[in-house]
């Protein structure tokens, strides 16, 4: 009797155990929300691309958001919020603003959310790390590009976007630093436009106009390189300005064979998604210990000479933007 | 045992649980490490099987890919050598009919395009470079070749995937050369599709290990992950499982491409290895408290009637005399252990008794045997000084003598019974100090002090005779003056005392002490020390003699027993 009882007893104990055991077994989802800049251009399709396969890879849920205009941080702040209702255990965040986006990102912090911020840093404590290009080191390049094709004196205008903008900011720092150093260039003028093609063109057509004598143009993100590019074949102007633009898309591919771009710094964006999503799963699992403060994806120029090498076409061309 | 000894040994509990639970650890420890060893390697056999499944899926899907490029490569053929009118339309008619064409373009012997066929899209002006043509490359092929995936860069654009097939014409056709562009969005949907486990993935890569197509071929570029193609491009096809990752690579029929699964160990086979384990554990510990406890009940059900029994005996040792056994219950063996005892305890007590029957029987006998010894001697003595009283004419002296030794046989015969009234032995004592004081021609006086209500408990006979022969003897004998003798009985509680009280030389310790123990032996007749032992046979080690001297004053001898009614003890 009493070890028919034992035996009822250690049964009951084996069910509860591989009952909890099977309980352990499936982890549930994390939630990633991905903010970033803008949901319209190559190099943000490429993000959500590479974002979206960690997400597979790593069993997340991920919901990507961004703001119609890209100078738009208080809507980009909105969607944070937004995220961090909607349940998002981590968000993946790209500032437009990088003082004025910081607000959001603090009190999301404070929600309990973790922050990884790829392409565009933000001023909060609460990143945990930053993935992106380093935009300083790729300013430096677009500047070394032109002053290693262009002989001569160097007349330099810069088509930049958003002022308040890091990563623009750091890049022209950069490409400031580089023409300054090499003694024959000058900085003849820069303007910050919109970050859209049309308003760009309009404006680096007014600046090329106003000042003729620019033989070297540096773009420092996608929309205004293709807007930079509009103008200058407008104007006639692509054998005798040197344009160096930020990223590649369809259209600057097509201006670098046609003449009208001569050299693209391509950034990562595929990397940052990845990267970035990554980095998240491995906050919210708690494999911390792997986590740099800063990852720095690769930059790489191309130019009319590696177009169609092996590399440059998987850099410029998703597999799946076809 | 006796408290004092100190037990060695273990306790069958100690020992049974010990080795019941040793046992079971031991061969749970070996199946469960079997088991989890089998399981193991069974996990990663279903691991190393999906992968190639999973691989093989893929290379299937990229042979049939290319199988339909060969195909298309027929169609655009046999195309070519149609007129020039029928040629444009049947190759639009076929670019329709296949979507997933790009574009076919057709090479003069010197490499230069002269035609393209592409639907919505025009060849731009100039091509700046043509990826689709290699007239180096075509040349020294020597007939059909392949290239790897590339961007299509003939249009404006335009820049989709393709992969490109170029033929040579025969016959003296313009166009030499013909090359089809076939998308390769499939194919790379399908790569980025496939998982194996969670993270796992392929990619193609052709036989020198350069890699042809990789899902995350950014990454890759970007130094932020690598894959050994070295060494895997010399490998076998097969599937191939280190402590991490594991490998399947299959070639691709009709190729030099090699089809690479990449799948993950640790999601694959640790996981659920690791689940098992923990499962294991917990079983192993759960069947562990399980065989403790059962060899506890066990040991219990054996032990605690064994201990029971122990007891029993324990009790049994210290007193076996009042000692009742209550059977203990347990197991069949137990109880039969038990039976035993209980039989052995009956039989130990019944020869017990029996000893101490035989013991007194024989005490009976010898006493029998000396009391014939002692009356003829005695007798002899008597008769002598009958006779001796009737020479001298002293008849009426010599009727008394012999009154007196009739009355003295009398009552030690008694019909044979051993107890008589204390009446009679008092008369008995009488009839021999009369017999005695005669012999030693008065040369002590006697009295007695009896308190009548003694006179109806009965006593041994001749009990009081062995001891006035001692004080006759030891101590009257050798007295110049006239000796006393003063026999006294008393009530004591529930016992009766005779004392008997003389004036004479006294014994010293040493003779009291040999008197009682070894009795007289230089005499015969019932010595004192017979008397003494009769009485503890019969009534107990509490009575029997109590001798106090002092020598030239005299010596009293004690003699204690119970009230004896009339009955009590005629079975003895």
């Amino acid at each position: 009797m009493r070890r028919n009882r034992g035996a009822a007893a250690c049964a009951a104990l084996l069910c509860l155990l591989s009952g909890c055991a099977g309980g352990t077994d499936y982890a549930q989802q994390h939630t990633v929300a991905l903010v970033v800049k803008s949901t319209e251009t190559e190099f943000w399709l490429s993000v959500f691309a590479g974002a979206e396969a960690a997400a597979t890879e790593y069993n997340l849920t991920l919901s990507i958001t961004g703001p119609d205009a890209e100078e738009d941080y208080a809507a980009q702040n909105q969607m944070v919020d937004e995220a961090v209702r909607a349940g998002a255990q981590a968000i993946v965040f790209s500032a437009i603003d990088y003082e004025n986006n910081a607000v959001a990102i603090d009190a999301a912090s404070r929600a309990g959310v973790k922050i990884v911020a790829i392409d565009s840093n933000v001023a909060s404590d609460a990143v945990s790390t930053y993935i992106g290009t380093d935009n300083y080191a790729a300013g430096q390049m677009a500047a070394q590009a032109a002053l290693d094709r262009v002989d001569g004196t160097l007349r330099v205008g810069v088509v930049n976007y958003d002022i308040s903008s890091a990563n623009g900011q750091e890049r022209e720092r950069g490409a400031r630093e580089v023409l300054t150093a090499s003694g024959r260039a000058e900085i003849v003028s820069v303007i910050n436009t919109l970050a859209e093609a049309e308003y760009a063109k309009a404006d680096t057509a007014a600046l090329l106009r106003e000042h003729p004598e620019i033989n070297v143009l540096i773009a420092f993100n996608e929309p205004t390189s293709v807007g930079a590019a509009r103008a200058v074949e407008q104007l006639g102007l692509a054998d005798s300005v040197f344009l160096v633009g930020f990223d590649s898309n369809v259209a600057t591919v097509d201006a670098l064979q046609e003449g009208t771009v001569d050299a693209l710094v391509v950034q990562n964006p595929y990397a940052m998604g990845y990267l970035g999503v990554e980095s998240a799963y491995r906050l919210l699992s708690g494999q911390t210990g792997e986590l740099a403060r800063i990852v720095d994806t690769s930059t790489q120029i191309v130019d009319r000479e590696n177009l169609f090498e092996e590399d440059s076409q998987k850099v410029l061309f998703a597999f799946d933007l076809d | 045992m006796k408290a004092g000894v100190s037990r060695t040994g273990l306790r069958i509990t100690t020992i049974l649980v010990s080795m019941v639970v040793g046992v079971v650890a031991v061969i749970l420890c070996c199946c469960m490490l079997f088991f989890l060893n089998r399981y193991r390697s069974a996990m990663v056999q279903g691991a190393l099987t999906s992968s190639a499944q999973a691989v093989s899926q893929v290379s299937s899907t990229v042979g049939t890919y290319l199988q339909g490029m060969r195909q298309a490569m027929t169609v655009v053929e046999q195309s070519m050598m149609e007129s020039a009118e029928n040629r444009d339309r049947l190759l639009n008619a076929f670019l329709t009919f296949r979507p997933d064409v790009v574009a076919v373009t057709g090479y003069s012997p010197s490499g230069k395009l002269l035609d393209c066929w592409c639907l919505g899209h025009e060849p731009r002006e100039p091509v700046y470079q043509n990826l689709s043509f290699d007239l180096e490359r075509a040349r020294s092929a020597g007939g059909a070749y392949m290239t790897a995936p590339h961007v299509e860069s003939l249009f404006e654009g335009y820049y989709p995937w393709v992969v490109t097939m170029t033929i040579p014409l025969v016959s003296g056709n313009q166009t030499a050369w013909v090359s089809l562009d076939l998308s390769f969005s499939n194919i790379s949907d399908h790569i980025n599709t496939v998982s194996i486990g969670q993270r796992g993935y392929c990619f193609l890569m052709d036989k020198q290990g350069n890699i042809i197509y990789h899902p995350q071929q950014q990454l890759l570029y970007a130094g932020l992950k690598a894959e050994d193609t070295t060494a895997l491009a010399a490998l076998e096809d097969g599937s191939y499982a280190d402590d991490t990752v594991i490998y399947s690579l299959t070639s691709v029929a009709g190729s030099d491409w090699r089809v690479v699964g990449v799948s993950y160990v640790d999601e694959l086979v640790n996981r659920s290895f690791q689940e098992m384990l923990r499962l294991s554990l917990s079983l192993f510990a759960v069947l562990l408290a399980a065989a403790v406890l059962i060899s506890v009940l066990l040991s219990r059900l054996l032990a605690r009637p064994l201990r029971g029994l122990a007891g029993a005996m324990e009790r049994f040792e210290s007193d076996a005399d009042h000692f009742t056994y209550r059977p203990v219950g347990g197991t069949r063996e137990v109880q039969e252990l038990s039976g035993s005892f209980e039989h052995m305890v009956g039989r130990i007590q019944q020869l017990m008794t029996t000893v101490r029957e035989e013991e007194v029987n024989l005490r009976k006998t010898e006493l029998k045997a000396l009391q014939a010894q002692i009356n003829p001697h005695f007798l002899y003595n008597t008769l002598d000084s009958i006779a001796w009283m009737c020479e001298q004419g002293r008849n009426a002296d010599a009727v008394k003598m012999i009154h007196a030794l009739a009355r003295l046989f009398r009552i030690s015969i008694s019909k044979g019974h051993e107890l008589i009234p204390i009446a009679k032995e008092i008369e008995h004592a009488e009839s021999y100090l009369q017999i005695q004081k005669y012999r030693y021609k008065n040369q002590f006086t006697y009295q007695f002090d009896v308190d009548p209500a003694c006179l109806e408990y009965y006593c041994n006979k001749i009990t009081l005779q062995p001891i006035i022969e001692n004080a006759i003897n030891h101590g009257l004998d050798l007295l110049v003056d006239e000796g006393c003798i003063t026999v006294q009985v008393r009530q004591d509680g529930q016992d009766i005392v005779f004392t008997v009280r003389d004036n004479g030389v006294g014994m010293s310790e040493e003779m009291i002490r040999t008197v009682l123990k070894q009795g007289q032996q230089d005499r015969t007749g019932i010595g004192i020390r017979n008397v003494n032992d009769r009485l503890q046979i019969y009534f107990g080690r509490q009575y029997g003699l109590h001798i106090t001297s002092e020598p030239d004053e005299g010596t009293c001898v004690e003699i204690r027993m119970p009230k004896i009614q009339e009955g009590d003890y005629e079975t003895k």
